[in-house]
Order: C-alpha cells, then sequence, then structure tokens
C-alpha cells in the first residue's frame, strides 16, 4: 500500500527540445554572466589542452639531440599554463556558481509561486511531502546537473583540441584512439535508459520513505493509544526495504558504468601501445609522439568518463527539471476570467443551477439554486456529508465548479479578481488550523497591521480572553504545530478572533464553535449577532439553538434544498427541520431516557 | 557528548520495543562510536576488509600500469623488441582486472552504504515509536522528518563517497611512492613527498572553512524545507485571508538565503589550492626528471612513467574537494540523530507489567499533572471512581482540562502527582501494551491516515471486510462509503481532507467500535455531525458498550443525560459531581452551561410545538 512509486497525476511529458529550450530562458537574463563563463572556459580548457602536446615536443626533444635551454623554456610554458588555468577557472566558477544560484532561486519562486495559487483540489490530490521535495529538492538537482554541464562543455573543448592535433601528428594511432569514442558510448548510451528509469524509482522510493514518516509521525497519537505501534513499524519496514532494495539497485548500476568505461580504456591503451610499438619500430612515428598518445589517453578519458557519466546525471537533472516544470505549468482550475476589483462588496450570493462534483462520479449538487440577499443571515443545517462545507468552499472559491454559476453582487464570482475577492470573504474552515507561531501573530494573521486592542477586542468577542492570561507566556505563547498546544475549543477560539479582525463583507462560519462549551458559546452568540449586523453571513452547525436567531434557514438533505425559512416557520412545518430540532432536544423527556435505559 | 555513568547504565525506557538494539550502547558513546558500530555491525566488517584489500590491490596496479608502459618505451627506444609482446600482454592483463576490482569494491562499498542508511533509518523510526507523546508534542513534524531522511541519508554519503574515497585517496597518495622508491633514483620521491605534506596542511584548513559552510547550506535548505509544508499544511487559511504574497515573501527570504550560502562554498571551493600545487609539482617533477635525464640518470622511458605515476595524484587531489564537506555534515548528522535518540522517554512500556482482562473500574485519587515544560498544572487533586460498565460524563468550560484527562488514563502521559487504578492496580503496573489494548480513544482533532477508508477502520487489526462493514454501519457511515466509487477501497486524502467533517468522525468512531475495548473513551466525537445521526450513534454506542466503562466528553445534554456520573471541570479542578437531576440542582456551575438560555427556553417551546 506504501509502495508509491508511481507518477503523479500532474506528471506530464515534456520535448527534450521543449526542456531545453525552457531551461534555456531561465538563464537569458543572466546572459553576460554566461558569457564571461563561456570565455573564461574554453581558455582555461585550451591551456589544459596544449600541455601532453608541448610534453611530447619535449620528449621529441629528448629522444633527438636534447637542448636544455630550449626545454626548460617549454618546461617554463606548462608552468605559466598551470597557473593561468587555475586562475581563469577560479573566475569561471566565481560567476557560474552565481548564475546556477540565481537560477535556481528563479524557478523555485516561479514554482513557490504556482503551488501556492492553485486550488485546494490540488492539494487533496498531492500529499504536501511530495510537493515540497519537488520544489526545494528538484530545483537543488536541476543546479547540480548545470554546474556539471559546464565541466562537460570544458571537456568537450580539450577534447576537440586533441583530438585535431593528433590529427596532424599521425592519422593510425588516432583512428586507434577513436575507436574507443564509439565503444564509450554504445556502452554509456546503454546505461543511460535504466539510469534514468532507476533513478526516478529510486528518487521515488524515498519520497514514499518521507510520506510515510510524516504520516506516521502526525498520526502517532492515534497509534498511540491504539497501540498500533507494531503495524506503523511493519509498514515502516517495508517501505525502508523498498527504498533500500531500489536504491541499491540504482547504486550498483550508476558504479558499473565507471568501471566498465575503464575496462574500455585499458583495452585501448593496449591497442594503442600495440600499433605505436610497431610504428616506432617501422619508424613511422617518434617516441615523443607516442607518448603524446599516451598521455592523451588519460586526458582524453576523463572528460569521455564526465561525460558518459554525465548521461545518467544529465537524466537525473532533465528528470528533475521536468518535474517542476510540470509543477509550474499545471494550472489551477480556479481561475479568473476577468478582473473586478471590487471596493467593497454588498454580499448578494446566488447560485444558479450549479452542479458541482469533487471527483467525477459523485455529484455533489446537482441543478442547485439558492439566493442570499444583501446583508441576510442565513444557516445551513442537514445530515452530515450534505454539502454544507462545499457551498462554503465554492463561496471562498476553493474548488471550481463544473456548470451553471455563482453570482456575488449580481457578477459570476469567476469574473471576480481572486484575491481582491477573497479578502472580502471571511471563512472559518470546520477545522481549525493554526499556525507554529505565538497566539498573537496567529489572531493578526489575516491583518499584519492591527493594533494590540484590535486583538484583544477581537479575543474578547471571542467568547473572553480570561483563558490567553493562563498561557505559561499569554498572547506571546507559542502554541506549535496546529496549535496543538491548545484544547480544541482554545483553537476555534482563536481561529474566530482571526476572521473578525478580518472585518469581511460576507462572513462564512462552518461549525465555527463546534467544540467550544456551551456557555462561551452563549458569549460569542450574543456578539455574533452584532457582528452579523450588515454583512451577509452564512452559518452552518448542527446545534441547532445557535442558529435559530438567523434571517432564513436552509435544509440541506443530498445537495439538495429540503425546506427554508425561519425558525418559527420550519417548526410549523413539521417538516425535516422540526424533526432534526426535535431530536436534538428529545432528551429532554423523561421517556426518551427511561427507553435508552431499557436498550 | 558527556554523559553520566547512571545514564549509561540505566535501562532504556521506551514505550514499544519490537526487537533487540544491537546499537544501543553505542548511541550513549558519542556519534563516531556510533557510526562505528553501524560499520562494523554483523557481516558489514567482512565488507570492510575485502573492501580496502581491493583498493589497495587496485592502487598498486595502477602504478604498475605506468612502470610497464614505461618500460614498454624504454624497450623501443633500445629497439629490445622481444620483450614487447610480454608487455602488451601484461598491460592487457591488468587493464582487465583493475576495472573488475573496481567493481567489486564499488559493488561492496554501495551495499555498506544502502545498508547502514536503511538500518540506521530502522534505528532511529523505532526509536521514535517509542518515545512518549509529550517528545512527539514538543517535536515539529518538519524537523523529524528532515532527521529520518536527510540526517539519515548523510551516513550513507559518509560511506560512499566519503569514507571510501578517503581511503582511496590515501592509497593513491602513498603507493605511488613505494613504486618510485623502487624504480627509480631516490631523490626523485622529493615531489611527491612535498606533495602530500602541503596538500595535507591546505586540505586541514579547506576542510576546516567548508565544513561550516556547507552545514549553513544544509541548515538553510533544512528551514526552506520547513517553511514550505507548514504553508502548505495551512494553504486553506492562507487563501481565505489572501496571503499568499507574504507567504511567497517568507520563502523568499529563505530561498535566498540559500542562494547566498550555495555561492559563498562556490567561492570557496573555486580556491582550492591543492590542485594548482599539484600541477606545479608535476612541473617540478618533470623539470627535475629531465635533469636526472641530462646527468645520465633516467632514461625516457623512466620520465614517462614517472610523469604517469605523478598523475595519479589528481584523484585524491581532485576527490578531496567535495570528500571532506561530508565528513562534517555527517558527524553534525549523527550528532542531531543521537540527541533525539538519546532524549529520555518519561513512559515505561513495562513489558513484564501485568496483563489481564479488565473489569473496567477506574479510580483517580488526587491525580495532578502538569504539562511537560509548563509550569502551571492543568489538573488539580482529581479524585472518583467509576465502577465497571458504568458512563461518566465530564464537562466543563473549554480549556478546563477535559482532554487532558482523558490522556492520562491510557498513559500518554503519567500524572506528576496522585495515581490512577484500574481495576484496582496502578495503571503504571500494567505491561503498556495491555493497557492500551483495552481502552479505545476517538480523539477531540479526528487524525486519518491518508489511505484507505478500510485501512482506516481496521487500523492493523486483522479485520474481514464484514466485520469492518458491520462497525461501519454502526457508526451509521456505511451507507456514505458504498455510494463512493470504490467504496472501502476509497482513499480519504492527507488528514482525511476528502471527506466531510461528519464523516471523518464517524470513521473514527468505526474504528473505535472494532477494537472492542472494555473502557471507551469519547472526546466530543459527535460535535460534528447531526442530531438525527447522532442518536442512531448513540443507540449503537449503548448497545456496544454494555458492561463497559465509558468516558464521555461532550457539550451534548442528549448524551449527558444518561450518563451515571457527570463531572464538572473548571481551571482543572472538579466543582461538582452527581447526576443530572442533582447537579441542576445544587451545582452553579452546571446550570451555568448547561441552563442559561437554552434549557428552559427551549423546553418551553418544545412543549408549544408538541402541542
Ligand atoms: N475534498 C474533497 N474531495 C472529494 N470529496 C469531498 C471533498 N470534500 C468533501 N467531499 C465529499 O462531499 C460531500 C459533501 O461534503 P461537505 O464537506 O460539504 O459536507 P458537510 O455537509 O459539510 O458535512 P459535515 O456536516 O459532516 O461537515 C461529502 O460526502 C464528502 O465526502
Ligand atoms: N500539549 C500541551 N502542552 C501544554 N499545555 C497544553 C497541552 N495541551 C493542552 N494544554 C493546555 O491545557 C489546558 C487544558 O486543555 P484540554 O485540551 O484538556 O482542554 P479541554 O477541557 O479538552 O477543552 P476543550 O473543550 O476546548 O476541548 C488548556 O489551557 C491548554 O492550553
Ligand atoms: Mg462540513
Ligand atoms: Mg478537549
Amino acid at each position: 500500500m506504501w509502495v508509491g512509486l508511481e507518477a503523479e497525476e500532474y506528471d506530464r511529458k515534456y520535448q527534450d527540445k521543449d526542456l531545453l529550450k525552457r531551461i534555456i530562458s531561465y538563464f537569458s537574463p543572466y546572459k553576460r554572466a554566461m558569457i564571461l563563463v563561456i570565455f573564461f572556459l574554453s581558455i582555461s580548457s585550451l591551456t589544459t589542452a596544449f600541455q601532453p602536446i608541448i610534453t611530447s615536443i619535449i620528449i621529441s626533444n629528448l629522444e633527438t639531440s636534447p637542448d636544455l635551454i630550449f626545454i626548460l623554456f617549454l618546461i617554463l610554458i606548462i608552468f605559466i599554463f598551470n597557473i593561468s588555468s587555475w586562475v581563469f577557472n577560479y573566475i569561471r566558477q566565481i560567476y557560474s556558481t552565481r548564475v546556477i544560484g540565481s537560477v535556481v532561486l528563479d524557478i523555485r519562486k516561479d514554482a513557490h509561486k504556482s503551488v501556492v495559487n492553485h486550488d485546494l483540489s490540488f492539494f487533496d490530490k498531492n500529499p504536501i511531502g511530495k510537493i515540497v521535495s519537488r520544489i526545494n529538492t528538484d530545483s537543488r538537482d536541476f543546479g547540480e546537473t548545470v554546474e556539471l554541464s559546464i565541466e562537460v562543455i570544458s571537456s568537450v573543448v580539450v577534447l576537440t583540441i586533441l583530438i585535431i592535433v593528433m590529427f596532424t601528428v599521425d592519422v593510425v594511432l588516432t583512428f586507434v584512439l577513436l575507436i574507443s569514442l564509439p565503444l564509450f558510448f554504445v556502452a554509456a548510451m546503454s546505461f543511460r535508459k535504466f539510469a534514468r528509469k532507476m533513478t526516478l524509482l529510486g528518487q521515488r522510493a524515498l519520497a514514499s520513505v518521507n510520506a510515510y514518516t510524516k504520516e506516521s509521525f502526525s498520526g502517532i497519537q492515534i497509534a498511540k493509544t491504539f497501540r498500533r505501534e507494531k503495524k506503523v513499524y511493519d509498514d515502516f519496514l517495508q517501505v525502508n526495504n523498498q527504498s533500500y532494495k531500489v536504491n541499491l539497485k540504482r547504486a550498483f548500476l550508476l558504479n558499473a558504468i565507471f568501471p566498465t568505461l575503464g575496462l574500455i580504456q585499458g583495452f585501448v591503451t593496449m591497442l594503442l601501445i600495440l600499433m605505436g610499438s610497431i610504428l616506432v619500430t617501422e619508424g613511422f612515428v617518434g617516441v615523443g609522439e607516442l607518448v603524446l598518445f599516451i598521455q592523451s589517453i588519460s586526458l582524453l578519458f576523463f572528460p569521455l568518463l564526465i561525460i558518459a557519466s554525465f548521461w545518467p546525471m544529465f537524466q537525473t537533472g532533465m528528470a528533475a527539471s521536468e518535474r517542476i516544470f510540470a509543477i509550474i505549468d499545471t494550472l489551477p482550475l480556479v481561475i479568473q476570467t476577468n478582473n473586478i476589483k471590487p471596493s467593497k462588496l454588498k454580499g448578494e450570493i446566488e447560485f444558479k443551477n450549479l452542479t458541482f462534483q469533487y471527483d467525477k462520479g459523485r455529484l455533489i449538487f446537482d441543478n442547485f439554486s439558492l439566493k442570499v440577499n444583501p446583508g441576510e443571515s442565513i444557516a445551513l443545517v442537514g445530515h452530515t456529508g450534505a454539502g454544507k462545507s462545499s457551498i462554503a468552499k465554492l463561496i471562498a472559491r476553493f474548488y471550481e465548479f463544473q456548470s451553471g454559476d455563482i453570482l456575488v453582487d449580481g457578477k459570476s464570482i469567476r469574473e471576480y479578481d481572486l484575491t481582491e475577492y477573497r479578502k472580502h470573504i471571511g471563512i472559518i474552515p470546520q477545522t481549525p488550523f493554526l499556525w507554529a507561531d505565538t497566539v498573537e501573530n496567529n489572531i493578526k494573521y489575516g491583518d499584519e497591521n492591527a493594533s494590540m486592542e484590535d486583538v484583544m477586542h477581537a479575543l474578547e468577542i471571542s467568547g473572553g480572553s480570561e483563558w490567553v492570561k493562563n498561557l505559561p507566556e499569554g498572547l506571546k505563547t507559542n502554541v506549535r504545530e496546529r496549535g496543538s498546544l491548545l484544547s480544541m475549543g482554545q483553537r476555534q477560539l482563536v481561529v474566530f478572533a482571526r476572521v473578525l479582525l478580518e472585518n469581511p463583507s460576507i462572513l462564512i462560519l462552518d461549525e465555527a464553535t463546534a467544540s467550544v462549551d456551551p456557555f462561551t458559546e452563549t458569549q460569542i452568540q450574543d456578539a455574533l449577532e452584532k457582528t452579523i449586523k450588515g454583512r451577509s453571513s452564512i452559518i452552518i452547525a448542527h446545534r441547532l439553538w445557535t442558529v435559530r436567531r438567523v434571517d432564513r434557514i436552509i435544509v440541506l438533505d443530498h445537495g439538495k434544498i429540503m425546506e427554508e425559512g425561519n425558525h418559527e416557520e420550519l417548526m410549523k412545518r413539521g417538516g425535516t427541520y422540526a424533526n432534526l430540532y426535535n431530536t436534538y432536544f428529545r432528551h429532554q423527556s423523561l421517556e426518551y431516557i427511561e427507553k435508552m435505559g431499557k436498550n | 557528548m558527556v554523559f553520566n555513568k547512571k545514564e549509561l547504565t540505566a535501562e532504556p525506557v521506551v514505550e514499544f520495543s519490537p526487537g533487540k538494539d544491537p546499537y544501543i550502547k553505542s548511541r550513549k558513546k558519542g556519534a563516531t562510536r556510533w557510526i562505528l558500530a553501524h560499520l562494523f555491525h554483523g557481516s558489514n566488517k567482512f565488507f570492510i576488509i575485502i573492501i580496502i584489500f581491493t583498493i589497495i590491490l587496485s592502487a598498486n596496479l595502477s602504478s604498475i600500469i605506468y612502470i610497464i608502459i614505461g618500460q614498454t618505451i624504454s624497450a623501443l627506444l633500445s629497439g629490445l623488441t622481444a620483450l614487447l609482446g610480454n608487455y602488451i600482454l601484461s598491460l592487457f592483463i591488468l587493464g582487465i582486472t583493475g576495472p573488475i576490482l573496481r567493481i567489486v569494491s564499488r559493488m561492496l562499498i554501495e551495499t555498506l552504504a544502502q545498508r547502514t542508511e536503511r538500518d540506521a533509518r530502522k534505528e532511529f523510526f523505532t526509536n521514535l515509536l517509542g518515545k512518549s507523546q509529550s517528545f512527539h508534542e514538543q517535536m515539529k513534524i518538519g524537523e523529524l522528518m528532515a532527521r529520518v531522511t536527510d540526517d539519515v541519508r548523510m551516513l550513507n554519503f559518509l560511506i560512499s563517497p566519503a569514507l571510501s574515497l578517503i581511503v582511496e585517496s590515501f592509497t593513491y597518495l602513498f603507493i605511488p611512492v613505494i613504486y618510485i622508491i623502487l624504480y627509480y633514483p631516490f631523490q626523485l620521491i622529493i615531489e611527491p613527498i612535498f606533495f602530500s605534506i602541503s596538500f595535507l596542511i591546505l586540505l586541514r584548513s579547506y576542510s576546516r572553512k567548508i565544513g561550516p559552510i556547507t552545514g549553513r547550506l544544509r541548515g538553510n535548505f533544512g528551514s526552506m524545507t520547513a517553511t514550505l509544508s507548514e504553508t502548505l499544511s495551512g494553504i486553506e487559511v492562507v487563501k481565505a485571508t489572501v496571503q499568499e504574497e507574504k507567504e511567497m515573501k517568507k520563502y523568499y527570504k529563505h530561498a535566498k538565503n540559500y542562494k547566498e550560502a550555495f555561492i559563498e562554498r562556490g567561492k570557496l571551493q573555486a580556491k582550492y589550492l591543492p590542485i594548482l600545487v599539484l600541477a606545479l609539482v608535476i612541473t617540478a617533477g618533470f623539470t627535475h626528471s629531465v635533469v636526472l635525464f641530462n646527468n645520465g640518470l633516467m632514461n625516457i622511458g623512466q620520465i614517462i612513467a614517472f610523469l604517469g605515476i605523478l598523475g595519479l595524484l589528481r584523484f585524491p587531489t581532485n576527490i578531496s574537494m567535495f570528500v571532506f564537506a561530508i565528513f562534517r555534515l555527517a558527524g553534525s548528522s549523527a550528532d542531531r540523530l543521537l540527541e533525539l535518540m538519546n532524549k529520555k522517554t518519561e513512559i515505561n512500556e513495562n513489558k513484564e507489567g501485568k496483563e489481564i482482562v479488565f473489569e473496567g473500574n477506574i479510580t483517580f485519587e488526587n491525580v495532578e499533572f502538569i504539562y511537560p515544560g509548563s509550569k502551571t498544572p492543568v489538573l488539580k487533586d482529581i479524585s472518583f471512581e467509576v465502577q465497571a460498565g458504568q458512563t461518566v460524563a465530564i464537562v466543563g468550560t473549554t480549556g478546563s482540562g477535559k482532554t487532558t484527562l482523558t490522556k492520562l488514563i491510557s498513559r500518554l502521559y503519567d500524572v506528576s502527582n496522585g495515581r490512577i487504578l484500574v481495576d484496582g492496580n496502578d495503571i503504571r503496573d500494567y505491561s503498556l501494551q495491555s493497557l492500551r489494548d483495552q481502552i479505545s480513544y476517538i480523539e477531540q482533532d479526528v487524525f486519518l491516515f491518508s489511505t484507505t477508508i478500510f485501512d482506516n477502520i481496521s487500523f492493523g487489526r486483522v479485520s474481514s471486510l464484514e466485520q469492518v462493514i458491520n462497525v461501519a454501519q454502526q457508526a451509521q457511515v456505511h451507507d456514505f462509503i458504498s455510494e463512493l466509487p470504490e467504496e472501502y477501497q476509497s482513499k480519504v486524502g492527507e488528514r482525511g481532507v476528502q471527506l466531510s467533517g461528519g464523516e471523518r468522525q464517524r470513521i473514527a468512531i468505526a474504528r473505535a467500535f472494532l477494537s472492542d475495548p472494555r473502557i471507551l473513551i469519547l472526546d466530543d466525537s459527535t460535535s460534528a455531525i447531526d442530531s438525527n445521526t447522532e442518536d442512531k450513534i448513540q443507540f449503537a454506542i449503548k448497545n456496544i458498550l454494555k458492561n463497559r466503562t465509558t468516558i464521555l466528553i461532550t457539550h451534548r445534554l442528549s448524551q449527558i443525560r444518561w450518563a451515571d456520573l457527570i463531572l464538572v471541570l473548571k481551571n482543572g479542578e472538579i466543582v461538582a459531581k452527581g447526576n443530572h437531576e442533582e447537579l441542576l440542582k445544587t451545582s452553579e456551575e452546571y446550570r451555568k452551561i448547561f441552563v442559561k438560555k437554552f434549557d428552559i427556553e427551549e423546553d418551553q417551546l418544545l412543549k408549544e410545538v408538541r402541542k
């Protein structure tokens, strides 16, 4: 079950050409620096390439008529070449890290921006751990690949120069040397496909370990109370072993490539010396020239090794960039078709023949219509899973609907500028979420500039600030991840205060006080009644007595409106609402309790 | 790290221990000892011996190759063609054996590295599972994640490439010298010796600088990941409050710090001097040998071989640039892992403890509780008694300590003072397994795993689909599940985000039903469920819980009403006890919670409607 080595849903395939174009476009802002990099790269490679050539001249000289002054002069040139090669390389590296650092930063920025602008359906499907690893780790891998590519370019330069010079020296030996090239590339290429596959698998196996760990320890309390550590442990062993097996295979493969290439190198060296010996004894070439070839082998094979080993690495990098671009390029489903920026909303909301589903196959709303007048307060009640929270999420533009329309102040909500529009909506989600930050910062989250008085006032309205004083450091207490230092009710109160501080035109409360005790709730209730005056508000609650005072109650059943009206009307009618309400209070009758007792 | 003697000898206290722990002693002795314990665990030590052997062998082979090349050239120059065939044949053999040896050693090294990663991760994970709830509450998930993945991975990198390359480098630094001594004028060892010494000096200062920078780079990477994870877990809030900009800026700040450290590391690597020194040493060696040639002490073949052998030094030089940073990193990774693993757990699994089937009598005796790290007690002087099979309801204002009280019964935390008895025995005398097995807990903050509904309900118990369907029906969630396209095999998303609030709660209820406990704790577990459904669940609970002890936290009078005992908590103290009728009469606090506005008013209304 935890295997999870399959591709993500939003993965897509890019042509190599498109991918490269895309990568180049990220480098184009740094053209100047890139030109410098290439320049210094080339000249430092030049100086490297000429060293064996000079060496071979020296050897030839020694062989025939040793001229010590001339030789020392040549050695001095090698000396100078060495120093300048180091300096050029230094300059090149300074520029290239700068460029790579900036490009990686740009990519991360783009990916982050794209991710936070996704709607919630994206996060429903993709575990956070995996998204994080794409944005951070994949971009890092990509950067490393670019670094490597620069090395490869330099190797290619060296290689080219050497080959040209060698051709002028001796054609036969050059050919012997060049036999290795196709061998090399056949070997490297045949690894390439497996390497790419194994690398992807390895990355995914590791990602599964991450995801599994994350989940195990997020739910550790449950595992403990149900004493299910053994199961968690066994499942962990499974993912951990899977990761071990996959990554070991990958490592074997990647490590086999070098020795295999080394084998080719050994073979070619032998061939070269064999041919060289024949040519030297026949007098076609001098020993100095043979030395050039022998020295070139290592100079040649090192770049070749880089290039060959580069393939799998390059593939990793390409795969990484592909993964990031996929995340940058997936469009959110919720998009604005226009950019109306409302300065204020009256708060008229109208659902028109709305169809909505989260996943294919299960319609949550089918031809749903509802109108909320400006300033009206309505309540949504109904069985669990009826679609109450979904209405809230649709108004907040967290999900895209399939057909029909939602109008706010007479305009389709698709036409509003998303951020501006959301600024006017205050929503308390059903599950309270707090940041691992202080109580104060949590309340101020939507409005950084709020003063201390505002914060205290918002808290006061949300059931009093007494409890905050009892925290170890009062308002400055860090509430830990998801607010785990606070009781559930306290978390809801903080979220409540946060939304009050936002002062929205449309207020949506999704079970905002479900975990708060009735006493505190009544206190909030009074304040709430004042707060919702003049704003359109949608209140979702199962504790029916909290919604009696609203202007209109909507009873939902499987995404359909069963009844609507105010409390009195609905009670008189004696339908679903009255039934729900009566069940809610049935306990008041003694007969009921007795009946329960008998069961 | 310093530990006192007592800690070294103390038996570890854990909540969960699946098997023998071979590294337990070494953990107390610091990072190096711990890593060594992993390296030499089981068959690993044979691996190491073979690896070192093959590495030394191949360094020798590489040197010999150059010597033979030199001799070949000498033979060519002097026209001694008779030996040529032998030379070429031996080159061929060496050319093949070298890579084969390398394959062997690489594979062994990799196996060792991957094994260590796997074993260390397993050790760490197991250890975390054994830690108490208070440990986990103080830990950020992001931090744990970083340990389990990155820090453990560092140990892999420590072995491959770092340790293996270090061993290789040092053999490549010294073996060639032996051959120079054996085959060439003795004075030629000046250059390699000079290089080795200056290399070691330069390397020392380089690795002192590269370590901290690489550490910073990793630290920045970690905080970048932590910020991003938190933003994404709260993405709904970010969107609702339109704070995308702010979150982007926050991330950007961390990403920029990372970039700066990255550039700084690049600069340091660009300045890596040994490469320059080696180039100069090779040039010097060349000059030196030319001079010797001039004096007739060397021939051309030997010059070439000598240059080739000097060239072998390139490998350790280039590699050391990257490898030493890994040492530093791995050291601090191991420290971080050990720091967590060595933290003591407050709760003892007590494996040898009593294991009996509970009747279900629960007694609190003057229980006081202070959360670790806090000063003020959350619960004070709590005493009460529940008979087996009874239901006790706990009510009280938000934050009065209800949830905390229930956590003490299943020993998520141990009491600070006083004691809790089940069937007359202190709960600490039972084995933790037996205690928790008989208690089911439906948490207020329902947590679902991102697997299927079936897995969430069965949660590791071997259970048939029928059993699961049965409890799902009782929890009133079966009808909903069967409407889903994949029914019980539907995935619920991270933390169950793809379900409605009430659906999540009902799945948690089903999970508790299935576990067939002696004691059931329901912490506000119907808060998101409508009254009709709740009513049905009530009946199921009543049926299932016949003769089982139930602790109920709720604000719904419908449930409180039939409790045998009601505890009213206020600021961590029991301010009233009794049943509903008694409390209505006697307790101001109780009336304050339930009567105000609500009971009387509604009761009247209800009566009107009934008429
Ligand atoms: N993110 C999601 N992906 C897929 N299905 C979803 C998602 N969120 C909710 N659903 C499904 O949509 C239906 C309506 O859910 P919704 O959250 O609107 O119910 P609700 O009326 O708020 O219920 P409750 O009172 O339990 O909170 C449910 O059956 C639920 O399983
Ligand atoms: N892990 C923790 N560490 C420190 N303090 C905590 C922790 N959990 C809760 N608290 C504090 O202990 C007090 C009691 O919390 P608890 O969760 O027991 O309240 P509760 O009665 O269940 O409230 P609610 O009805 O809101 O769920 C609160 O003031 C809370 O801030
Ligand atoms: Mg809901
Ligand atoms: Mg609680």
